[in-house]
């Protein structure tokens, strides 16, 4: 018998196409980037994809120009978006402060190799004062909603939102839906260079000093900030998102983002079928960080673990939400294959697990188990 | 405020913004922002149509004082920003403006860029040949030698001659003009925004308080005549006073001054700026290592290649006659798929 599956088509896909096909659904009709491992294949899929829909993707000459380039196109109000690996992110740091400052909804892809852009992501990479929301999807078919969900964010706040995937979010194949999801409706545009006259006076000149033009009372820098200042709280309290698991009556509490959550989730599930007392939390927003959440799932536990793959730098919000109620401590660390991307040793639900259950069985001075030697460099 | 703009009575005034202007009095800026609104009026243009993207740096503050769209980037990224904006809104019309430091420094790589794609963008280059902004530092168009803050001891850097490079960067319309003559601003920013595709403006302007006079031997006025070589398409280049002097290529295809009574007209070059070969635009750019030589000013070239907007137009249309109009659903389906038996 042949069983169609009735509703919109369900397709085994790689994420960085999934990013692409999301984008594209969530109205994105713009896109910049330049090669680098492994965020390549999400600028081939866009290049692929986004003339289908009448939208335009440029391989630029560089990051520098990418940015730029996606910059002039969000100043007409389009739905446009950029993105590298964190080494090409940190080439576009003073463009993404600026844009920032400027107020326009840009939306950055970092198919990072490892974790540890966690700081350049969460900190505002660049001069100033700012933040970007950051949406850290555990697989692919989150990564179908948090693609979407981040154009919404940033046409809602006109801030950029970035979204911090890795090498398995870019190439691991999982079978998703994509459709548009509709999140609510977003403010109209009336900032935008697009030819029109209903702007407000301020939308004449978008520029990162908050400097009006005609008709209108010029804003000035200072205040210009205090508005940003004021927008970022505001964000705080309106969009952590997090999932927490079996952390009522937990023991020992971990803290893990992004793919290796996924490792960190189902290593806690067993453990907890075994009777062990372990809970997890999840930041699916990396900033805001869900510092309450973290707060309540350490209260009353022996030990709050991070599971990182990097040396070790959500460690310090943990930390900052936790503030002394319990220790915490560090089970992840550097994993990398042979050519320096995060998909080591560590990467394995079974070391994952003996690593939880050190630190639950020892507590925050338990030594870990060591991990082999690397398989050869591949160069 | 309506929503539509007719151009028919547009004015100077229009395109005046009621920001205070902040140059320094005396800059060559106010005479390049003049010349261009008064330009304005008469392209047909709605305000609401155009678009200024500038950078960093004296110049870059120029879409402040224009009563229309601005976007103000930040040090080198005009051409880029520009590029996106053209790419998106291909019906805007998108000005940049930037120093030579913006364009030619920190921006170089920008620009070079957008030339040789052909970007529908009107480009004006300010060359003052130092930073203006940050109080007098050399910059990639100072001279050899030049004694700034930052180079005590006179600099060591060769200066780029922004024709040459802009020409070599595959430009389709290069052209050269200076602030102390108004009409022959209008007239070549005219040129430059009936250009389709990427045009170049280099403007000599002064910077009377880091580098004044930097021009001074060719564009003040007693000078002018021995001193600038005006082009003009279709005809033997000549000047001097009473067009005594003319240029003329060597036997190595180089461009050289000659006394026309000397050689005859015949052996004058005759400017043709369509030319698809840039080479003679090319020795035309380096008959005037400075601006202490006769030089060269006009249109360079203006030749005819398909703008970047306009290719990418086609490539969508190209799509979505082999593909049918494009539809999330059908991109989806687009990869393998498979019935479940």
């Amino acid at each position: 018998m042949t069983t169609t599956v009735a509703g919109p088509t369900r397709r085994l896909m790689e994420g960085s196409e999934a990013i692409a096909l999301a984008s594209i659904a969530a109205g994105c009709r713009f896109f910049a980037g330049y090669p680098m491992t492994p965020f390549t294949e999400v600028l081939e899929h866009f290049a692929r994809c986004l003339p289908e829909v009448g939208g335009t993707c440029i391989n630029a000459e560089s990051e520098l120009e990418a940015v730029g380039m996606t910059w002039g196109a969000l100043a007409t109000g389009a739905r446009a978006a950029t993105g590298s690996t964190g080494q090409g992110l940190s080439l576009m740091q003073e463009s993404f402060a600026e844009i920032s400052l400027a107020e326009l909804p840009l939306v950055i892809f970092n198919l990072a190799r490892n974790q540890g852009d966690y700081f350049q992501a969460t900190r505002g990479g660049g001069h100033g004062d700012y933040r970007h929301v950051v949406l850290a999807p555990l697989d692919i078919t989150e990564t179908v909603e948090l693609t979407q969900l981040a154009f919404h964010l940033a046409d809602q706040w006109r801030n950029p939102v970035l979204v911090y995937g890795d090498y398995l979010t870019a190439h691991v194949q999982e079978s998703v839906t994509i459709e548009p999801i509709n999140f609510g409706s977003v403010p109209a545009k009336d900032w935008a260079v697009d030819g029109s006259r209903t702007g407000t006076g301020d939308a004449r000149l978008l520029s990162p000093l908050g400097i009006a033009k005609v008709g209108t009372e010029p804003v000035g820098i200072e205040a210009h900030l205090r508005r940003m200042t004021a927008k970022q709280a505001e964000i705080q309290r309106r969009e952590t998102r997090v999932e927490t698991g079996f952390v009522d009556d937990a023991e020992t509490v971990v803290v893990a983002f992004g793919s290796p959550a996924r490792f960190v989730r189902a290593a806690v599930r067993e453990l907890r079928a075994t009777g062990e007392r372990i809970g997890y939390v999840r930041p699916i927003t990396l900033w805001p960080f869900p510092s309450d959440a973290v707060a309540a799932a350490a209260d009353g536990v022996r030990t709050v673990a991070t599971f990182e793959l990097c040396a070790g730098q959500m460690i310090d919000d943990v930390r900052l939400a936790v503030l002394g109620r319990a220790p915490v401590v560090g089970i992840g660390g550097i994993s990398t294959d042979g050519s320096g991307f995060g998909v080591g040793q560590l990467l394995d639900v079974e070391r994952v697990r003996e690593r939880i259950l050190a630190v639950h069985r020892g507590g925050p001075d338990a030594e870990l188990p060591a991990l082999p030697d690397n398989e050869r460099a591949l160069w | 405020m309506s929503d539509d703009t007719s151009t028919a009575t547009l004015s100077r005034k229009d395109f005046q913004s009621d920001q205070e202007i902040r140059w320094c009095p005396g800059c060559g800026d106010y005479s390049i922002l003049a010349a261009v609104q008064l330009l304005l009026p008469d392209l047909g243009v709605k305000p609401e149509n155009l678009v200024f993207v500038s950078g960093i740096g004296c110049a870059a503050r120029f879409p402040y004082y224009m009563n229309v769209y601005g976007l103000h980037g930040i040090h080198g990224r005009a051409p880029a920003i520009a590029t996106g904006v053209a790419l998106a809104r291909p019906d805007l019309d998108v000005w940049v403006i930037g120093g030579d430091g913006d364009m030619f420094s920190i921006g170089g790589n920008h620009l070079i860029h957008a030339l040789r794609r052909n970007v529908n963008l009107t480009i004006l280059m300010f060359n003052n040949q130092i930073y203006g902004l940050t109080k007098g530092q050399y910059s990639p168009t100072s001279e050899v030698g030049k004694v700034t803050k930052s180079s005590p001891f006179g600099s060591l850097d060769t200066p780029f001659n922004p024709i040459s490079v802009t020409l070599g960067a595959e430009a389709t319309f290069v052209a050269r003009t200076h602030d102390l003559d108004r009409k022959h601003m209008v007239e070549t920013f005219r040129r430059a925004h009936d250009h389709h595709g990427a045009a170049f403006v280099e403007v000599y302007q002064n910077c009377n308080v880091f580098n004044d006079g930097a021009f001074g031997a060719i564009t003040n006025k007693e000078h002018r005549a021995e001193m600038l070589i005006e082009l003009h398409d279709g005809e033997p280049i000549r000047f001097g006073a009473d067009a005594e002097l003319g240029v003329a290529l060597n036997r190595f295809g180089e461009c050289e001054i000659v006394t026309v009574a000397d050689v005859g007209v015949d052996r004058l070059l005759v400017h043709d700026e369509h030319r698809g070969d840039p080479t003679l635009a090319f020795a035309l750019s380096r008959l005037a290592d400075r601006p202490t030589m006769p030089t060269p000013i006009g249109v360079f070239r203006d030749v005819a290649r398909p703008t970047y907007e306009g290719e990418v137009q086609r490539q969508l249309v190209g799509a979505a006659d082999r593909q049918g109009p494009g539809d999330l659903e059908a991109l989806v389906g687009s990869g393998a798929t498979w019935t479940v038996d």
